[in-house]
């Protein structure tokens, strides 16, 4: 059914290249990724790569759609891509905090911005 | 730029022959107390003009008939409304001038910083095909403004967003170029293997039925990827059915009719910011009175 088994014929373009998701599946991907990310916040879990067997347990139904909708190179990428993107934000987040903090500490020494 | 300067320096000289007008009247009266009563400013400034007229226009008085109107004239001195107002107007006229000025230049050093010898070069010569097969070369982009585009039809998420960004682009440059057909957007895929030509029309036909599809051997696709500095890592050799993604580098490249690069649209332009950059300099090359290829 899905785009992502290459062998069937209906995926292949009649020049022989592999057609591409189109609009609407390129949608119905997003779907099932946001529904099993999702689960995965309500369970605590980050890494479905690292922590893939309880993922599976714990959203089985969520990651069977996103699997079924997106393919295999896809999922591995919004997998990665949701880690990466934590660790960015935490990252992001700490650099403020630590501004704040120096902006305090230079304040505290009579230091002006202007 | 001298015809915006002409009427601003009309509009000078008006203002200071009307602020010289009452220091004139007062002249014939008593000059040297006239002439301690103005405004050291002003005086400091006309200094020449003073000297020289106030005692040889005393005509002009008489257009002061009464004393009232005199001393009113005296109270005010030479800043009457009237000159405040051109004043500001002048100046405020000046500094948008030369604001606008300033940012046309800028734009012409950003986009003639790849012209000539020794500059980093991005873009030049390739040869790829067009979804016709046809051959489509880099002198195909030329007379035109070229929107070049990198990337691949499996791609997960960016590029489609990219493309649906540069979907409205299309349209709104076209929209201000009142359909005069000098945008050539253009998407050349890193993925020759998968994205043949029927899959990349497709691909395309989704987002905008003007963009131009190009794709090629691997070679040749490498070869232009290199050309525009577009790093990707799409690899050589994939078995049939073989699942993978390519990364490769975002932005789009904007060319001159020339084929000079001018500047990069990134992740960070919005449609209104790509489009307005897009427009300057179309407008400056039009403003220029460089070649068009219309067709």
């Amino acid at each position: 059914m899905g785009w992502f088994s290459w062998s069937s014929n209906a995926n292949t373009a009649s020049d022989g290249g592999r057609i591409a998701p189109d609009r609407s599946s390129r949608e119905q991907c997003y779907q099932g990724r946001d529904m099993f990310f999702s689960c995965l916040d309500r369970n605590d879990i980050l890494d479905a790569i690292k922590d893939d067997k309880e993922a599976r347990r714990k959203c089985g139904k969520e990651i069977a759609e996103f699997e079924t909708a997106c393919s295999r190179a896809w999922v591995k990428y919004f997998k990665e891509k949701r880690v990466m993107e934590y660790n960015r934000d935490k990252t992001i987040e700490r650099i403020k905090k630590e501004d704040a903090a120096q902006v305090q500490d230079l304040k505290a020494q009579g230091w002006n911005s202007r | 730029m001298a015809s915006t300067m002409r009427p601003m320096s009309r509009l000078l000289t008006r203002a200071s022959r009307s602020a010289l007008f009452p220091i004139e009247c007062t002249a014939p009266r008593t000059a040297l107390s006239s002439i301690s009563n103005t405004s050291s400013a002003l005086r400091a400034a006309n200094n020449g003009i003073l000297a020289s007229r106030s005692f040889s226009t005393s005509p002009l008085c008489l257009r002061a008939r009464t004393m009232g109107q005199m001393k009113a004239r005296h109270s005010t001195g030479p800043f009457s409304w009237k000159a405040a107002l051109l004043f500001v107007l002048t100046g405020g006229g000046m500094i948008i001038y030369f604001r606008v000025e300033k940012e046309r230049l800028e734009r012409k050093r950003v986009a003639e910083m790849s012209k000539g010898v020794g500059k980093p070069k991005v873009g030049g010569p390739f040869v790829l095909k067009d979804l016709d097969g046809k051959e489509f070369t880099a002198e195909d982009l030329k007379g035109k403004y070229a929107f070049v585009y990198f990337g691949f039809t499996h791609c997960p998420d960016i590029c489609p967003d990219e493309l649906d960004k540069m979907a409205e682009i299309i349209d709104k440059v076209n929209e201000a170029t009142k359909g005069e057909n000098i945008f050539l957007p253009v998407f050349i895929t890193c993925d020759p293997v998968r994205d043949t030509p029927e899959v990349l029309r497709e691909y395309l036909k989704e987002f905008h039925p003007g963009i131009i599809g190009l794709t090629g051997t691997y070679d040749e696709v490498k070869h232009v990827c290199k050309q525009y500095r577009v790093y990707f890592s799409t690899p050589r050799d994939i078995k049939p059915g073989e699942d993978y993604l390519v990364d490769h580098s975002i932005y789009f490249y904007l060319m001159d009719p020339d084929n000079d690069f001018v500047e990069c649209i990134g992740r960070q332009d919005t449609p209104e910011t790509a489009t307005r950059t897009i427009m300057e300099h179309i407008n400056d090359w039009k403003r220029e009175g460089k070649p068009l290829r219309k067709d």
